[in-house]
């Protein structure tokens, strides 16, 4: 090993692989060598044991389902309203000036501390769901979103105006074209964060979705579901990452060349 | 007639942070006539480029004015085509799509764009690399790209920032040949901002000798050689005389400069 040495594809696949591999063996050591109690920890056969009951009697696919609709509901309506504005905060200095006090002040605001108040104003439904995801990305899209676009390079911008590109062009053949693939990175970083932020939603007040089952579990003891249930979470993130890599990668091929 | 007259114009930073104002350009008063090819030469920091970009409009002169065809400028636009010193290529256009930004801003159609643009990569020499990004080009290409760039809108006046001053020599030497092979066939009107004495003396029909700190316009020179000019003619006696004046005239500038600091 030397600093900044690449190595080949097979070997970080190797790597990689190694890595779960010992995170296993680790796991059935303690658990299968009686070092850690079946009541706090449950061993990796009874884990996929428990999933499997889950999957197949309890229903267990409609909670994920009704947990990855709340995700990519909340955030949509998250991206959808943040990124326009972070957009013309980005571009127009006024506005800027205008919104960045207080989009940096609610940023700090901890999604999960409005649960109760969302229940006591939208209600144990779906809605409230939702609201906790939004809250929890939105103010976060506006601010990157409203950097990335501000750091656009001046000189583009410029060459643009020579051009004679009018100041809607600058916004819609410049700005939005040049900070796309940052935006698309920034959706993929808080699309990650959303997934937190749901679980904590459903652990308090629902019926429903893989947080719900979590802390249904609990109140039985049952660690394997526990962990198959983060487990499941892990692998649909790491899934959705992968998918947004590969779309981004489609979508903004000039990156790459 | 008087294409581009540049009248008083000065140009004066504010201060900050506890510094002086800084006086970049004393009232420099300046006219480019039609077809002219004009070359602004200057040690760094002598201004030339704030005045390019004042009559590119994305400066604004502390006094005076310019005017374009009797119209006074006041901020940037498609008659005044400009070609930057740094890349500046839309990195999320092909060269195709990047030659015709701005005719694709002024609302022709794609049939029509795509025609003027390939005539243009032609004429640079960029043929089969019509539908490559800009990050796939060499230095020199992505120049080329940029000076076709700004023909393609058919400006009244090019201006160009240095747009050589990234590239080697020898590249440098070809991109010369190529702007004024560009020059001498489609007549243009030029104003070309450059340190270097030879790329001054070989391009332009007059060398304006810029100041140092703050910058003024120190002297004019008038370059008699014949056109069409190709390289050989940088080791002419002729060539070779004038170069000798210029090295003495912006010598004493860049010593100056080199005092102040």
């Amino acid at each position: 090993m030397r600093p900044l040495e690449p190595t080949t594809s097979k070997q970080r696949v190797a790597y990689g692989l190694a890595f779960f591999v010992l995170f296993i063996a680790l796991w059935s050591w303690a658990t299968f060598g009686g070092h850690v109690s079946k009541t706090f920890l449950a061993n990796p056969l009874t884990m996929v044991q428990e999933g499997y009951e889950l999957l197949a009697k309890q229903g267990f696919l409609f909670d994920i389902g009704m947990t990855i609709w709340r995700v990519i509901g909340g955030f949509a309506l998250a991206a959808v309203i943040a990124v326009p504005i972070g957009v013309l905060m980005g571009a127009y200095k006024p506005v800027e000036a205008f919104l960045e006090p207080f989009v940096s002040f609610a940023r700090y605001l901890p999604a999960s501390a409005f649960i109760p108040l969302l229940i006591l104003w939208a209600g144990i439904g779906e809605l409230q769901k939702l609201l906790v995801i939004f809250i929890g990305a939105v103010f976060q899209i506006i601010l990157m979103v409203a950097v990335t676009v501000g750091a656009t390079r001046r000189d583009l911008v410029e060459a643009a105006y020579t051009l004679g590109a009018r100041d809607s062009g600058i916004i819609r053949r410049v700005l939005l074209p040049s900070a796309a693939p940052e935006i698309a990175e920034i959706l993929r970083l808080v699309l990650g964060w959303a997934w937190t932020y749901v679980i904590v939603a459903e652990l308090i007040g629902s019926s429903s979705g893989i947080g719900h089952m979590i802390t249904d579990s609990q109140a039985l003891l049952n660690t394997g579901q526990i962990i198959f249930g983060i487990i499941v979470i892990g692998l649909i993130g790491l899934i959705s990452d992968f998918l947004f890599k590969a779309f981004n990668a489609w979508l903004f091929p000039w990156k790459l060349a | 007639m008087t294409v581009l007259r540049i009248d008083q114009v000065s140009r004066t930073f504010p201060a900050r942070a506890g510094n002086a104002p800084t006086r970049a350009l004393e009232p420099t008063t300046l006219d480019v006539g039609d077809n002219d090819f004009v070359t602004i030469l200057g040690p760094s920091g002598c201004g030339k480029s704030t005045l390019l970009r004042i009559i590119a409009g994305l400066d604004r002169p502390t006094s005076g004015r310019v005017t374009l065809d009797g119209r006074e400028v006041t901020g940037p636009g498609a008659d005044r085509g400009m070609v930057f010193q740094s890349y500046t290529l839309f990195p999320w256009l092909t060269v195709r799509e990047n030659i015709a930004f701005g005719l694709r801003e002024r609302g022709v159609s794609q049939a029509e764009r795509h025609d003027i643009a390939d005539a243009f990569i032609r004429r640079v020499g960029l043929s089969g690399f019509e539908n490559h990004w800009p990050k796939q080009l060499s230095g020199g290409m992505q120049q080329r790209t940029a000076i076709a760039r700004a023909l393609a809108n058919d400006p009244k006046i090019l201006l160009l920032d240095e747009p050589f001053g990234a590239l080697d020599n020898q590249t440098r030497a070809l991109m010369q040949e190529m702007l004024l092979g560009i020059w001498e066939r489609d007549q243009k009107t030029v104003l070309f901002v450059t340190h270097d004495i030879e790329e001054a003396i070989f391009l332009g029909s007059r060398v304006i000798v810029m100041s140092a700190r703050p910058g003024r316009i120190k002297a004019e020179i008038a370059v008699d050689l014949p056109h069409p000019r190709s390289y050989k003619i940088k080791t002419t006696p002729e060539f070779v005389a004038l170069k000798e004046r210029l090295v003495e005239e912006i010598r004493t500038e860049a010593l100056k400069v080199a005092e102040q600091a």
